[in-house]
C-alpha cells in the first residue's frame, strides 16, 4: 500500500515536472500533434540536432514554445523572455549566498558554454569541458598542459576542483576552501608531508600561497618564482626552528627581516628623494609574497591588482578608457613606474617623459608635432611639450588616450587662433 | 571644446560628480618664476601667513619667500638650505619660523625668522622607541605638531620642542597621506586609497570614520586643510579641491584637470590667507596658483 502511494506520488511529481514548462507557456491553440513538428517543417536542421547524444529536454519533447514565441518577440531568436529568465525557469544553478559565481553566469551568457538545443558533449556543452574553459582561461589551461610537474586532478578536468556555475563554499568557484579541498587527497599528518615541508606542520596553511594548483615547472609544484631560502629548504633563515613553540614566527619583524639579505637594495631606495608608501611603512608584504609567486620579483599577483589596492582610482581610468595602454593591460605598472622609490613624484623610471614613452613608441614615426625641451607649451610657460601634453597615460574615454573626442578639439586648445 | 574637456575631467578626475562644479574659486594669478625669472619645478608645498607666503619649490630643492600685502604679491626670494634638499610640506608657526618637511631627509627641519636652518624637530619619548618617518604634519594654534608617521602607523602629537604628548594609532589599513587638526583639537587623517577621512575626537585614542569611502567624490585625497568650519581636501589624482562640512558631508568640488591658468594637474598643498586668497601648489603644472575664494 505504502509502495503504491509513493509510486503514485512519484508519477504525480513527474507529470507536474513535465507540465510546468507547458503551463508557463502561452496557449497557441496549435492543432493536435502540431507542437514542435510544425516547427520542423521549416527548421529541418533540427532532425540532425535531435540525433546528437545530448539533447536539451524541451527540444527532445519538441516543446519549442517552451522557450520561443512562434509569432513575435522583443528578444533575439524569437525567445519568449530574456535568455537568463528562460534558462532559470528550469535551471537554478547558482547556490544561494554564493561565495563565488562564474562571470558568464553572472552576465547571463549561458549559451557561451551551453548549446540550448543539442550537443555532442555532455551537459549540452558547446565543446569538451577543458577546451571550453581554455577559451577564457587560456593561460591556465596551456600552462597546466605544458607544466613539468602536473597536478593530477587537472587532467581529470577543471570540474574536479571547481564548480562551473557558482560555489557556496569558496572563492574561485572551488568546491571547498583551501586547504580543505587539498587535504581531501593530500594527507598532511604523515611523516612524508612533514619532511617535504622541512618539519613545519603546514597542514592548515594556505597551500596556494606557495603551490600552483594547476601545475608548475618548479619542483614541488611551487610557483615558478621561488624565494631562494624556500627553494633551498632553508626556512629557518626567516622563521623560528620547526621544533620551537613559535615555529612560524619570523626572526625579525617586517622589513627588518628582509633587510638581512636585501640591505643593499633597500639602501638604494633610501638614497632617492621619495620612497613609496609601503616601502616607507616597511611593509614589504603589502606587495610581495614571501615564499613563491607566479610573478617576477615575488610580487603578490598581477600588478594592476596589487597596485590597484591603493591606486584603484588610477586603474579605474584604464577600465573606462577606449584605448588600453599596453603596460596596464598587461599588468606591468613597473614598466613606467619604480614601485620602490624615485627622484620625483609619480615615481617614473625615467624623469624625461619623452624618453620613457620612447621605450615602446617611436614618436618620430607617430607624429611630426614638435616636442622636446625647447618647445614651450602655449598653455603654461613652465611646461614643455611632451607626450603627456596630448595623451593621458592611464587612458581617457576617447580614442588614443586623448582628452578630446575630436583631434581638432585637442589641437585648438593650444592653437587657439585656428578655432572655428 | 571646453565642454568636452570638462567631461573628461568629470569622468577621469572625479568619476561620478553628482553635484554641480563649484564656482567659489576664482582664478586670480599664478606664480611661475622666482625674482630672478627662474621657473618653479614641481612645487608641492605652500604656507600662508598674514603678510607672507612661502613656497616649497620641491623640484628645485629650495624655498621661495614672497611678501603678500593688500593683494600685492612680491617677488619670490630664493632660500636654499643644504639640509633641506627636497622640501615638500610647510607650516609657519606663531613666531614666523618655518617648519619644513623634507621628503629625502625624512625629517622636519626648522628655519628661523632670520631664515637660517635651526635644526631638526626630533620626536622625543616615542613610546616604543621605534623609528619615525613623517609624511605629513600640521601645527595647532599653540604650535603643537601633529605628525603623520608611516613607519609607526600613527599620529604623533608633539610639543613645539618635540616631546611626544600623545600617540594615536592609524586605522588598520589605508594609504594615509595627510593629517590636520581643527580648533576643537579634533585630528583628521586622509586615506588616499579609500578616499576617506578619519577623525580622532579631542583626547580620543583611536580614529573613527569621519566620512564614508567617497570614491565617487574623490580620487585620491592628498592634503587636508581646516578652513573656518569646513575641510578643504585636495584631491591629488582627482585634480581638484573637495569641500566637506565639519560633519563629514560633501559640500562641493572646485577646480578641474588642465594645463591652462585656473586648471590643475596633481595639486598638492593648499593654504588660505586671512583675506580669503587660496594658494595652491599645482605640482605637475610647475606653478603655484592663487584663487580668490568666495566663502
Amino acid at each position: 500500500m505504502a509502495a503504491r502511494v509513493s509510486g503514485n506520488l512519484l508519477l504525480a511529481l513527474l507529470l507536474l515536472a513535465v507540465a510546468l514548462p507547458a503551463a508557463a507557456a502561452p496557449d497557441h491553440k496549435l492543432r493536435p500533434g502540431a507542437n514542435g513538428k510544425l516547427c520542423l517543417e521549416c527548421h529541418a536542421d533540427f532532425e540532425a540536432k535531435l540525433k546528437k547524444p545530448s539533447v536539451h529536454t524541451p527540444v527532445r519533447s519538441l516543446d519549442c514554445v517552451g522557450c520561443h514565441n512562434p509569432h513575435a518577440s522583443n528578444h533575439g531568436k524569437l525567445l519568449a523572455e530574456q535568455p537568463r529568465a528562460i534558462c532559470a525557469t528550469c535551471h537554478d544553478v547558482v547556490p544561494k549566498n554564493a561565495r563565488s559565481t562564474h562571470k558568464p553566469v553572472q552576465e547571463s551568457r549561458c549559451v557561451e558554454c551551453h548549446d540550448p538545443h543539442s550537443s555532442v558533449t555532455k551537459f549540452n556543452l558547446v565543446k569538451p569541458a577543458n577546451e571550453l574553459c581554455a577559451d577564457c582561461h587560456k593561460g591556465i589551461v596551456e600552462g597546466s598542459t605544458k607544466a613539468r610537474y602536473k597536478h593530477k586532478p587537472v587532467s581529470q578536468g577543471c570540474s574536479a576542483c571547481h564548480m562551473p556555475h557558482g560555489s557556496a563554499k569558496a572563492s574561485h568557484l572551488l568546491k571547498a576552501e583551501v586547504p580543505g579541498l587539498c587535504v581531501g587527497c593530500h594527507k598532511t599528518e604523515g611523516p612524508i608531508f612533514l619532511k617535504q615541508h622541512m618539519g613545519y606542520p603546514v597542514g592548515k596553511a594556505l597551500c596556494t600561497s606557495c603551490h600552483d594548483p594547476h601545475g608548475s615547472n618548479a619542483r614541488g609544484m611551487l610557483y615558478e618564482k621561488v624565494h631562494p631560502p624556500v627553494a633551498k629548504g632553508m626556512c629557518t633563515m626567516c622563521h623560528e626552528p620547526p621544533g620551537s613553540a613559535n615555529r612560524f614566527k619570523t626572526r625579525q619583524v617586517g622589513a627588518n627581516l628582509c633587510r638581512g639579505c636585501h640591505s643593499k637594495k633597500m639602501n638604494e631606495f633610501q638614497e632617492k628623494n621619495r620612497i613609496h608608501y609601503p616601502v616607507a611603512e616597511g611593509a614589504c608584504l603589502d606587495c610581495h609574497t614571501p615564499h613563491a609567486s607566479p610573478k617576477r620579483g615575488l610580487v603578490k599577483g598581477n600588478m594592476v591588482v596589487v597596485c590597484g589596492t591603493c591606486h584603484g582610482d588610477t586603474i579605474r581610468r584604464q577600465e573606462v578608457s577606449v584605448t588600453k595602454h599596453a603596460p596596464i593591460k598587461d599588468g606591468d605598472c613597473a614598466s613606467c613606474h619604480d614601485p620602490h622609490s624615485g627622484q620625483a613624484a609619480l615615481y617614473l623610471k625615467t624623469p624625461d617623459v619623452i624618453e620613457l614613452c620612447a621605450g615602446c613608441h617611436k614618436w618620430e614615426k607617430h607624429s611630426t608635432h614638435p616636442i622636446g625641451a625647447k618647445r614651450i607649451d602655449p598653455r603654461n610657460r613652465n611646461l614643455t611639450l611632451d607626450c603627456l601634453s596630448c595623451h593621458r597615460a592611464h587612458g581617457t574615454e576617447y580614442a588614443h588616450m586623448m582628452p578630446n573626442l575630436k583631434t581638432t578639439d585637442l589641437c585648438v586648445r593650444c592653437h587657439e587662433n585656428l578655432r572655428r | 571644446m571646453r565642454s568636452s574637456f570638462l567631461a573628461v575631467s568629470a569622468l577621469l578626475a572625479a568619476p561620478l560628480l553628482a553635484s554641480a562644479e563649484g564656482a567659489a574659486y576664482k582664478f586670480d594669478r599664478a606664480i611661475y618664476f622666482d625674482e630672478k625669472e627662474a621657473p618653479l619645478k614641481a612645487p608641492e608645498g605652500v604656507a600662508c601667513a598674514d603678510s607672507s607666503v612661502v613656497v616649497a619649490d620641491t623640484g628645485n630643492g629650495r624655498l621661495l619667500l614672497f611678501g603678500f600685502r593688500d593683494g600685492t604679491l612680491g617677488a619670490g626670494a630664493e632660500l636654499k638650505i643644504p639640509q633641506l634638499p627636497y622640501p615638500v610640506r610647510l607650516q609657519i608657526d606663531r613666531q614666523g619660523d618655518l617648519l619644513v618637511l623634507d621628503r629625502k631627509a625624512r625629517k622636519i627641519g626648522k628655519v628661523d625668522a632670520r631664515r637660517t636652518f635651526a635644526g631638526w624637530l626630533e620626536p622625543k619619548g616615542v613610546a616604543d622607541g621605534s623609528a619615525v618617518n613623517p609624511v605629513a604634519f600640521k601645527l595647532d594654534a599653540a604650535d603643537n605638531v601633529f605628525l603623520l608617521d608611516v613607519a609607526g602607523s600613527r599620529v604623533l602629537v608633539l610639543e613645539p620642542g618635540g616631546k611626544v604628548k600623545r600617540e594615536i594609532p592609524l586605522p588598520r589599513s589605508g594609504a594615509f597621506t595627510d593629517v590636520a587638526v581643527d580648533g576643537s583639537d579634533r585630528v583628521y587623517v586622509a586615506d588616499g586609497a579609500a578616499a576617506r577621512i578619519w577623525v580622532a575626537e579631542k583626547g580620543a585614542s583611536s580614529f573613527q570614520p569621519f566620512t564614508p569611502e567617497m570614491r565617487d567624490r574623490m580620487s585620491f585625497p592628498g592634503y587636508v586643510y581646516v578652513d573656518r568650519g569646513r575641510l578643504l581636501v585636495v584631491d591629488q589624482n582627482g585634480m581638484g579641491v573637495v569641500i566637506l562640512g565639519m560633519d563629514g558631508t560633501y559640500q562641493s568640488r572646485e577646480l578641474s584637470l588642465g594645463w591652462s591658468a585656473g586648471n590643475v594637474l596633481y595639486p598638492a598643498q593648499i593654504c588660505l590667507t586671512p583675506s580669503g586668497d587660496a594658494f595652491l601648489a599645482d605640482r605637475q603644472n610647475h606653478r603655484v596658483q592663487v584663487f580668490t575664494v568666495r566663502r
